[in-house]
């Protein structure tokens, strides 16, 4: 008999339980809630790119800038309405997040890590000094959010429109990497000469990882315009990026639930801190650091020694077959290292 | 003409800084094909160890600047050990997430002990302000200074790398590791040191430096991109290179801030990393890389 708790009921308590956090939090843990939606928004991009597509690339947080300046200025500049503006906040992410893949395609490792993070800095400055557009270093107000049909006010409004957002993103990432393309990226990190020599297309797949996780990024930084109803180059600097490369870290590479638990643990993490700049860095990075050296594949391995927990195309983890089905053939085939060949037309059966 | 001048001595000085915290990452490169995220963190510390010797406590800036390059050693061994030797059997990423851990770290600890938001610490100068003439080009006492300290430091590291025996060890590991390990060299030890003397390489700089700019704990990420922006230049593996990588990069950043806009210093090496790895990755001194299978 299998215990009936893997990470689909786990998202969906999860998620059943940020439902109702409206109802009993007060107004700051309403707001730790929402950031807490759009870093697992980032997160999840970060980690298809990072986790599975095993990309090294450090522009995440410039894509989430991208994302929040596109979405405000066309409120601010053009005078959209917000609805309008941040898919359009959304979408420039993910074009840049796609324009930067083919420098990126000739590059990997320590060149695609260094070439993005140059790319992050480049952006920084622009968003600094690109006065007439951006207004600088100063930032600028947003309106409100205003969803005027709908009875809602804009904390909770901006709240369960995240809420949302965040959840059909989870399910698309889900579904994404139990698909081909999933597939695709787990073969591109393992080996791409060896993916190549599958068939899989190199630069059409790279190109995608990066525009799904702009995409990503862009969302997030779409959703937070309203959130915080002002915008400044300030929320999208490197240590930005330290901070969504500790979520993957921390919560798992290469794993939906992992990304999920990640971004809830380090955005309490942050909050905790938030009156302590150095604290705030010597603590995130010497957990990023312990979690590289002591659990480099995240708090989600702990999760995956429950019975019945599973998760698909969950990487980093080669004994993960051997765990899933101790029922099945699977079970046998794993024990004499047939487990990925076996376990696949296993599961097919057991559905 | 006197614009060109003061921006040549300028560039020039900047340059000879750069080059020296290439010289760490290309080192630290070379021997284990990693790229040491905290490296212009650990420049900082070093600057902030130096300022606490010779300001703070009234020590003379020459042993000042001794005990901040041992204290490099000492820090860049400790990282090494920290943030390599234990992933140096798994992937690159992971050691570039450790190293970028430690880096914010180090900084964290910076602004705790020395500074907080925004601080500026000014070092006092060693020479007096008012510019001498060098065949028609003013040049301040302090940037001779400098220059000729960088110099004299690279001379230093170049016969430290070509006729001590732990020099020699490094270029055999650095060349082939495997061979190195043959011949009973301990490539362990030798990635230690490795990263311990660019470490003291770049310590030298940041005590060389600190007169002429400020100390402030977010320098590092930035004196980190530019310099490696001079190693890629130079194409990462070689240390001339690394060393002409730099001159060019404080000349541009130096010419490009002054005759086009003062905006453009800031984003120049940053603009510089990304041409050169999409145009010329191998840079203008690297060999030619095969790609493994």
């Amino acid at each position: 008999m299998r215990l009936a708790f893997g990470s689909r009921q786990f998202l969906a308590l999860l998620f059943l339980g940020l439902a109702i956090i409206p109802w009993v939090a007060n107004p700051y843990i309403l707001y730790v809630a929402n950031l807490a939606l759009l870093y697992i928004i980032l997160a999840l991009g970060l980690n298809l790119l990072v986790g599975y597509a095993g990309q090294f690339a450090l522009a995440n947080a410039a894509m989430f800038g991208i994302g929040a300046y596109g979405t405000g200025l066309l409120e601010v500049r053009l005078g959209l309405p917000y609805l309008l503006a941040a898919p359009g906040g959304a979408l420039l992410a993910m074009l840049i997040g796609t324009a930067i893949t083919f420098p990126a395609l000739r590059l990997s490792g320590i060149y695609l890590a260094l070439s993005t993070l140059a790319f992050a800095m480049f952006s920084q400055w622009v968003l600094l000094h690109w006065y007439s557009v951006t207004y600088g270093g100063g930032g600028f107000r947003v309106p409100n959010l205003d969803l005027s049909p709908l009875p809602i006010g804009p904390d909770l409004g901006i709240y369960y429109l995240s809420w949302v957002v965040t959840l059909v993103l989870v399910v698309l990432a889900w579904s994404l990497v139990r698909s081909r393309i999933g597939r695709a990226f787990v073969a591109i990190r393992d080996g791409e000469i060896a993916a190549q020599s599958l068939g899989i297309d190199l630069l059409r797949y790279k190109a995608l990882a990066f525009a799904l996780s702009g995409f990503y990024a862009g969302v997030a930084g779409a959703l937070y315009t309203p959130l915080l109803g002002y915008i400044s180059p300030e929320g999208f600097d490197l240590f930005q990026m330290i901070i969504q490369k500790s979520m993957i870290v921390v919560g798992g590479m290469g794993s939906i639930v992992g990304s999920v638990i990640g971004a809830t643990v380090m955005v309490a993490l942050l909050e905790l801190l938030r009156e302590f700049k150095s604290t705030q860095e010597i603590v995130f990075g010497s957990i990023l650091i312990a979690f590289v050296l002591f659990r480099p594949r995240g708090i989600v391995t702990l999760l995956r020694r429950l019975p019945g927990w599973e998760e698909p195309l969950s990487s980093f983890d080669r004994r993960r077959y051997v765990v899933s089905g101790p029922a099945s053939p699977a079970a046998a085939a794993a024990a004499t290292g047939l487990a990925r060949a076996a376990a696949e037309p296993a599961r097919g059966e057991g559905r | 003409m006197m614009m060109f001048g003061y921006l040549l001595a300028s560039g020039i000085t900047t340059g000879a800084l750069y080059a020296l915290v290439a010289l760490g990452i290309t080192v630290v490169y070379k021997a284990t094909r990693a790229v040491n995220f905290a490296h212009g963190d650990l420049f900082m510390i070093c600057g902030f160890i130096a300022y606490t010797f010779h300001v703070m406590w009234g020590m003379p800036y020459v042993l000042s600047l001794v005990l901040a390059v041992a204290a490099g050693f000492v820090i860049g061994a400790l990282a090494e050990r920290i943030a390599f030797r234990p992933l140096m059997e798994q992937s690159l990423v992971s050691v570039l997430l450790a190293t970028i851990g430690l880096s914010f770290v180090l900084k964290g600890i910076a602004r705790g002990i020395w500074g907080g938001k925004g601080d500026f610490i000014p070092f006092p100068p060693l020479a007096s302000p008012t510019p001498i003439s060098l065949g028609g080009i003013l040049v301040m006492p302090q940037q001779l200074i400098v220059l000729a300290g960088a110099i004299a430091v690279m001379l230093l590291f170049a016969a430290f790398f070509k006729f001590t025996r732990l020099g020699k060890m490094m270029q055999a590991t650095a060349d082939n590791q495997k061979a190195a390990k043959l011949v009973g060299i301990r490539t362990g030890r030798v990635y230690m040191y490795t990263f311990a003397v660019g470490t003291s390489v770049a310590g030298a700089a940041a005590v060389l430096m600190a007169p002429i700019t400020l100390l402030y704990p977010d320098i590092g990420f930035v004196l980190f991109i530019k310099s490696f922006a001079a190693a890629v230049l130079g194409g990462l593996t070689s240390i001339p290179g690394a060393v002409v990588g730099g001159f060019l990069i404080g000349l541009i950043e130096a010419f490009s801030g002054g005759y086009i806009s003062t905006n453009l210093q800031d984003v120049s090496s940053y603009i510089v990393i990304m041409l050169v790895l999409i145009f010329l990755p191998q840079g203008l001194f690297g060999g030619r890389s095969l790609r493994k299978v």
